[in-house]
């Protein structure tokens, strides 16, 4: 449970606002680099922390992120003209560069200097991996860039992509680090689903329906162990890291490729979860690609028009299969891992209302993920302390699925598993 | 036309939501381990709580006793049967072995069990190793947690 003001904390990410602020310390995710495919390509609208921004790229191929509308009159860049190293606004032919710069005022002679007077906010955009990112905070505190592993694996090796989740990024973010859910919303899918199945762990998973949890303090986050009974008295654990604000990373099963997700406000009311599979040990082999784009694993497939929006969504009611359900084949009626969580975290409403919770034990993860982020931001806004997750050596690490002795801490047993280990594949069972 | 789903999920329709409790007030037994968790329920206790009650331990052979910060003795079989929730509090290299006799109860009457490790980062490996050896098979939940300060958030998410 959350008091009012707790929950307005966490869930307010616009200007001005201590998660806001937050998560202007760390380097985000802002497109698909296929969204800006070449240099004078069309610019796209994106808006991020509440900001409206237009992402461009020049005839340099200079990525740009700056304010989507015009200094002039205030209409949107969107519809300017990309062209010789600038973005023209067609309205009155006023022309900025990709750092925001107003480069050119026709009415204006040149030797007035006017537009040297006139610069659109503008945040670096830099291509990582697949994933074009951004830092929305102030210069002279810019961490370095994201060492997330799936963005530095070769490209065949990696497959990204986004979707809209209407709904607040912080009830998004605690479904994906619950893994309590998983025996029960997913149920079904497990050995269905092509990206899951043929796992021992599966086995595990299902014989044992009540796992056991450990919620560890990471430097970056936290680390979240589901142990199930496993041979001889051991334990078959799956662990989650949580990379601060916003990361998880899920523990893979057999050979297939690990993923996670990021979950990035858009406003208050709605978020992007980015999605990513790689193995950092081999490409991907084809049916795996074909898998995702089909909608497998965290992927989705997409309405119709470049929305990113998933075809089952809350304007069909997620297309919700009551037979399906009834028959078990599907635990909500919902088909898909990744619609499953996002109608189920879509359903509790825009910001869900913390103060009518009654969480549990097994909610310890949230609980400790709350706690951690406030902290966090009170430690930012009071002492301007960098944020945990900021720092690459935080993200380069890894989950992990692992049997172990029933005795030891898995941050100890498992830490060369839990970390990034270039070229060799993650732990898995 | 609009589906219901889309209508329902607006912030406009979540004005709506039910402006009743929903729940009973949860009682919730807080146990400390070993004497460097007594210091910290004593301070806990202070603040202010619904139904949750503190207690330090007397172990005498297979038994033990629970006694509350004034000194007064409780039986633990009759504590954990009116309980929702026990949450047993330990410190890492501590002798937690009243862990064992705490969850058999819990476990008999089918109560939920929590414990909290305090004080990891200064123990050793094995320090640590020894108390979540005597945890784990009786705590649902494990949490290792760099700062004692965590346990009142937990508490208060809780509704304790």
């Amino acid at each position: 449970m959350l008091t009012r003001e707790q929950n307005d904390l966490l869930t307010a990410s616009g200007p001005g606002t201590p998660i806001g602020r937050l998560f202007r310390s760390y380097w985000l995710p802002a497109l698909l680099a296929s969204e800006l495919p070449e240099n004078e390509c069309p610019p796209v609208r994106v808006k991020l922390l509440s900001e409206r921004l237009l992402a461009w790229r020049d005839t340099q191929g200079r990525y740009s992120l700056i304010d989507e509308f015009c200094a002039h009159r205030g209409t949107s860049l969107w519809v300017g003209r990309n062209e010789e190293n600038g973005l023209r606004c067609p309205y009155h032919g006023w022309k900025y560069d990709w750092t925001g710069q107003c480069v050119e005022v026709p009415s204006e002679a040149e030797e007035s200097g006017f537009c040297q007077k006139i610069k659109l906010k503008s945040y670096p955009l830099v291509k990582r991996g697949d994933v074009l990112w951004t830092y929305m905070g102030p210069a002279e505190q810019q961490p370095p860039l994201p060492e997330f592993e799936f963005a530095t694996v070769p490209s065949n090796q990696s497959y990204i992509s986004k979707r809209l989740q209407e709904c607040n990024w912080l009830q998004a973010l605690e479904g994906g680090i619950d893994s309590s859910h998983t025996s029960w919303l997913h149920r079904g899918d497990l050995e269905r689903d092509p990206l899951h199945r043929g796992s021992k762990g599966n086995t595990y998973n299902l014989q044992d329906s009540r796992p056991y949890f450990e919620v560890v303090e990471s430097p970056g986050g936290l680390m979240i162990g589901a142990r199930r009974n496993a041979e001889g008295g051991k334990y078959y654990w799956r662990i989650t890291q949580w990379i601060m604000p916003c990361v998880s990373m899920i523990a893979p099963r057999a050979d297939h490729p690990a993923g996670g997700h990021f979950w990035i406000p858009i406003d208050d009311e709605n978020c992007w979860v980015w999605n990513w599979d790689y193995h950092a040990a081999r490409p991907l082999h084809q049916e795996e690609v074909e898998a995702m784009k089909n909608g497998g694993g965290r992927h989705v497939i997409y309405e119709p028009g470049n929305t990113f929006r998933a075809q089952a969504n809350k304007d069909n009611d997620f297309l919700i299969d009551r037979a399906a359900q009834k028959a078990g084949l599907t635990y909500s009626g919902i088909a898909g891992f990744a619609m499953q969580d996002s109608g189920i975290q879509e359903l509790m409403g825009p910001v869900v209302d913390r103060s009518k919770e009654n969480l549990v034990s097994t909610d310890n993860g949230i609980i400790m993920a709350r706690h951690r982020l406030m902290r966090a931001a009170k430690a930012l806004l009071e002492k301007g302390a960098r944020p945990p997750g900021a720092d690459p050596e935080h993200q380069r690490v890894r989950a992990a699925s692992i049997v172990l002795p029933p005795d030891q801490p898995f941050k100890d047993a498992a830490s060369e598993e839990l970390k990034v280990r270039p070229g060799l594949k993650h732990a898995s069972v | 036309m609009e589906s219901e789903s889309a209508r329902m999920t607006t912030a406009a329709e979540a004005r709506f939501r039910i402006n009743a409790p929903n729940s009973q007030p949860r009682s919730v037994k807080v146990i400390a381990l070993d004497t460097p968790s007594q210091r910290v329920i004593a301070q806990l206790a202070k603040g202010k709580w619904n139904r949750t009650s503190f207690f330090s331990t007397a172990t005498s052979g297979n038994s033990i006793q629970l006694k509350d910060l004034s000194g007064r003795a409780f039986d633990l079989e009759a504590e954990v049967a009116n309980a929702n929730l026990v949450v047993m509090i330990a410190s890492s290299g501590e002798n937690s072995q009243a862990a064992g006799i705490i969850g058999e109860a819990c476990k008999d009457k089918r109560v939920m069990t929590t414990a909290l490790v305090l004080g990891s980062e200064a123990k050793t490996d094995e320090a640590l190793s020894k108390t979540l050896a005597q945890l784990r098979p009786h705590a649902l939940m494990v949490v290792i947690a760099s700062a004692e300060e965590y346990i009142e958030d937990m508490l208060t998410a809780l509704r304790a």
